[in-house]
């Protein structure tokens, strides 16, 4: 997945100032980010991350500390490192804290101090490929299962849980701002589902006050952040115009956080509230500030530049000086490589976190992955109700069941299990078939199983009980939001087959037993070496070839 | 995106903005940096900071401006005014402008061409940074300059060594130019 573009080495060196001089290096104090390829971007560190490693210390660095790193160690003091091993570090360094600590002139490189000035003015021209809106439309969030579909198991588990918890999704493009914007959006976006005129007028008042607070504890001349400010309450005036057509309202608000100068505007509004919020609570967030510049470093390094990412504290003070007083809550769903199978949730402020989430007020969900924000949408009530399987409490209706229906339940759906696609259904299918009177059927003509049942099997035997259950012909990717992925025969999921307390097929034959298809091959990408359960034994847990017996590993 | 990129570059007048702008991919309309540049000439009009002053060159176009600093006293540079050039990208502010001195200047932080190491032109600029806050920052940095980091090796060294030697040096370079 990790591409090794010419262009990587680049944002290793975007922070040194100088164009002439070698001997001043000024790394940029800022996180050096990921790239932001979505998904693969995720996953981190690339092949060369060892190289990245090994050549940071060189770079923020007295050389002559360091020689012993360095891949062509010579005389102390005067070891070659060529540009091209520069240019190999990859995007991924970790950044410690690059102190600018002069670079003494010691290095050999004369000959090539053009090709390094020639790289630096490259590396400050450098604008990553950027696609798509600034803000994108409501997706299925699906779209991120697949995106993941071929990623760590931990992902892979993960990302399928997600679309139970929230079944849309919005992109933010990834320009540094992403969590800046996503917020400042979820702020407008929240308000028009108040549906309030009130709330909303409100705030443009609210709006009032806190420029003054920028002006005031931030210390930022009003003239200097007007025009943004404007921006921000001339898109509340609208959204108060509009806030009895909400779709209007919602399209007007997705035009604006899209035309850039409105966006951000608004943005940069945020910003300069949260540094002012800062600069007015020394005393409580002073000792938060992980940069080691003191709070106005920090904020003009941090919340106050364009393209730096919101950081923990960031939020933490954008929901304090914006969200907090007017009960809006923001949850953040982390998806990273956390042990577990599903996201990992956290609510600013933070005393939401031990709230129920009926008890919360309006919410802003975010999806963060490792330097990206974007923001979720979980199910609209109804349609939660819809796609969950509820009719099983239907079963007082078994009394009325046609009696054809007793041999339809009684049908071996055993060789279902081998078709790829079956293994993903619902958890709710297993219990169904197994009742040994089907009567919760008759209900259920219009539920997300019945395709599955009906379609691959047009058994003459069947068709007539099926005619007689008035199934509706097969529409196969019916229910994205429950299953979202057929599967292929590599990805098994024990995972996800264990939480939906089902098991994997067993291997009835020698060939699939000894097939890659069977996770307890080494072969299988989800290899799960088997265990010894004294408890399943009787029941469960068939006899395997013994020359599988990998455990071990 | 793209369709809408290449209309940007059809329009008059961001041509300019677009060779400022650089290899950027996303040119964003420069609507929002000439009503915040115009914003910012008011205040320098009606509330000017002592010893500087900006206004926008007299092609008309309100991304380039010319700028005057006086070297503040008790410096070398004392009695001295200098001329600047500002290029404003076309997403200012929420990049910096690219400032050059017009005038020949001897100092450890600008170099031979004009060109100027100071932070706040390069990665510690703000969008809450403004004209009128670099030039005052330039006019501090004629009495402190960074020694630690020069353009000008000899400049630097002289500075601490030779103080009257650096004041002559000053003056030698120092030539008053003509507007264009």
């Amino acid at each position: 997945m990790f591409q090794p573009e010419p262009a990587a080495y680049i944002q290793v060196s975007t922070g040194y100032a100088i164009p002439h001089s070698v001997s001043d290096y000024t790394f940029e104090e800022t996180p050096l980010r990921l790239n932001d390829g979505r998904g693969s971007g995720a996953l981190g560190t690339g092949p060369s991350g060892a190289n990245a490693l090994l050549y940071a210390p060189m770079l923020s660095a007295p050389a002559g500390n360091r020689v012993q790193v360095g891949p062509a160690p010579s005389s102390p003091g005067s070891f070659n490192f060529n540009p091209t091993s520069l240019s190999a570090a990859p995007s991924t360094v970790p950044a410690p804290s690059h102190q600018p600590a002069p670079l003494p002139i010691l290095l050999k490189m004369e000959s090539s101090a053009d090709e390094l000035v020639a790289q630096e003015a490259a590396a400050r021209e450098y604008q990553p490929q950027l696609e798509g809106p600034l803000v994108g439309k409501k997706t299925p969030s699906t779209a991120i299962t697949e995106e993941y579909a071929k990623a760590d198991p931990i992902y892979v588990q993960k990302t399928m849980m997600l679309p139970q918890t929230y079944t849309h999704y919005r992109q933010i493009q990834g320009d540094g701002n992403c969590g800046w914007r996503a917020i400042g959006f979820g702020y407008f976006e929240t308000l028009i589902k108040t549906g309030s005129k009130a709330r909303v007028d409100a705030e443009k008042e609210r709006m009032q006050a806190l420029n003054a607070y920028i002006e005031t504890a931030g210390g930022v001349p009003a003239y200097v952040f007007q025009d943004f400010a404007d921006e921000t309450s001339s898109l509340l005036e609208k959204m108060s115009e509009m806030i009895g057509n909400p779709e209007r309202a919602a399209e007007e608000l997705l035009e604006a956080f899209n035309t850039p100068d409105v966006s951000n505007s608004i943005m940069y509004h945020f910003r300069l509230m949260a540094s002012a919020y800062l600069k007015g609570h020394r005393a409580t967030y002073g000792d938060f500030i992980s940069t080691g510049t003191g709070v106005d470093g920090y904020c003009q390094a941090v919340l106050e530049r364009h393209g730096v990412e919101i950081d923990h504290l960031g939020l933490e003070l954008l929901v304090n000086v914006l969200l907090k007083p007017i009960d809006f809550v923001l949850e953040v769903a982390y998806l990273d490589r956390s042990p577990g199978s599903e996201v990992n949730i956290y609510r600013f402020p933070k005393e939401a976190n031990s709230q129920l989430a009926s008890d919360l007020g309006p919410t802003i969900h975010l999806l963060y992955r490792p330097d990206h924000y974007d923001i979720l949408y979980p199910p609209e009530p109804v349609s939660l109700q819809v796609h969950r399987v509820t009719s099983l409490s239907q079963s007082y209706e078994i009394a009325s069941t046609p009696a054809a229906l007793h041999s339809y339940a009684q049908l071996n759906l055993q060789p279902l299990a081998f078709i790829p696609g079956f293994d993903a259904s619902p958890a709710g299918l297993a219990p169904i078939l197994d009742t040994t009177s089907a009567s919760p059927l008759t209900t259920y003509s219009p539920s997300p199983v019945s395709p599955w049942v009906s379609a691959p099997f047009p058994d003459p035997a069947l068709q007539a009980t099926s005619a007689s259950m008035a199934i509706p012909p097969p529409a196969p990717p019916l229910q994205p939001q429950t299953h979202p992925l057929r599967f292929s025969e590599y990805c098994q999921l024990p995972e996800y087959v264990e939480n939906n307390t089902r098991r994997e097929p067993t291997f009835q034959t020698a060939t699939f037993k000894n097939s890659h298809f069977n996770v307890a091959h080494y072969n299988n990408p989800n290899f799960q070496p088997e265990e010894y359960k004294p408890e399943a034994d009787d029941h469960d847990s068939p006899p395997r070839g013994g020359g599988r017996k990998r455990g071990s590993v | 995106m793209s369709h809408m990129e290449d209309s940007q570059n059809a329009a008059p007048g961001s041509v300019q903005a677009n060779k400022l702008g650089g290899a950027k991919k996303s040119v964003e309309p420069a609507q929002n940096a000439a009503k915040r540049l115009q914003t910012e000439l008011m205040q320098l009009m009606t509330s000017p900071a002592p010893g500087v002053s900006a206004f926008p060159s007299a092609d008309g176009n309100l991304l380039s401006w010319r700028a005057t600093i006086e070297g503040p006293a008790d410096t070398p540079y004392s009695g001295l005014t200098f001329k600047l050039s500002f290029e404003f990208p076309s997403n200012y502010p929420y990049s910096p402008p690219t400032v050059l001195f017009r005038t020949p200047i001897y100092h450890p932080n600008v170099d031979f061409s004009g060109r100027i190491c100071l932070d706040i032109l390069k990665d510690k600029w703000t969008a809450a940074y403004n004209t009128q806050t670099v030039l005052l920052s330039l006019q501090s940095l004629l009495g402190e300059p960074n020694n630690t980091s020069p353009l000008n090796g000899e400049a630097a060294e002289l500075w601490d060594k030779d103080p009257a030697l650096f004041k002559t040096k000053v003056l030698a370079r120092h030539k008053d130019i003509e507007d264009d």
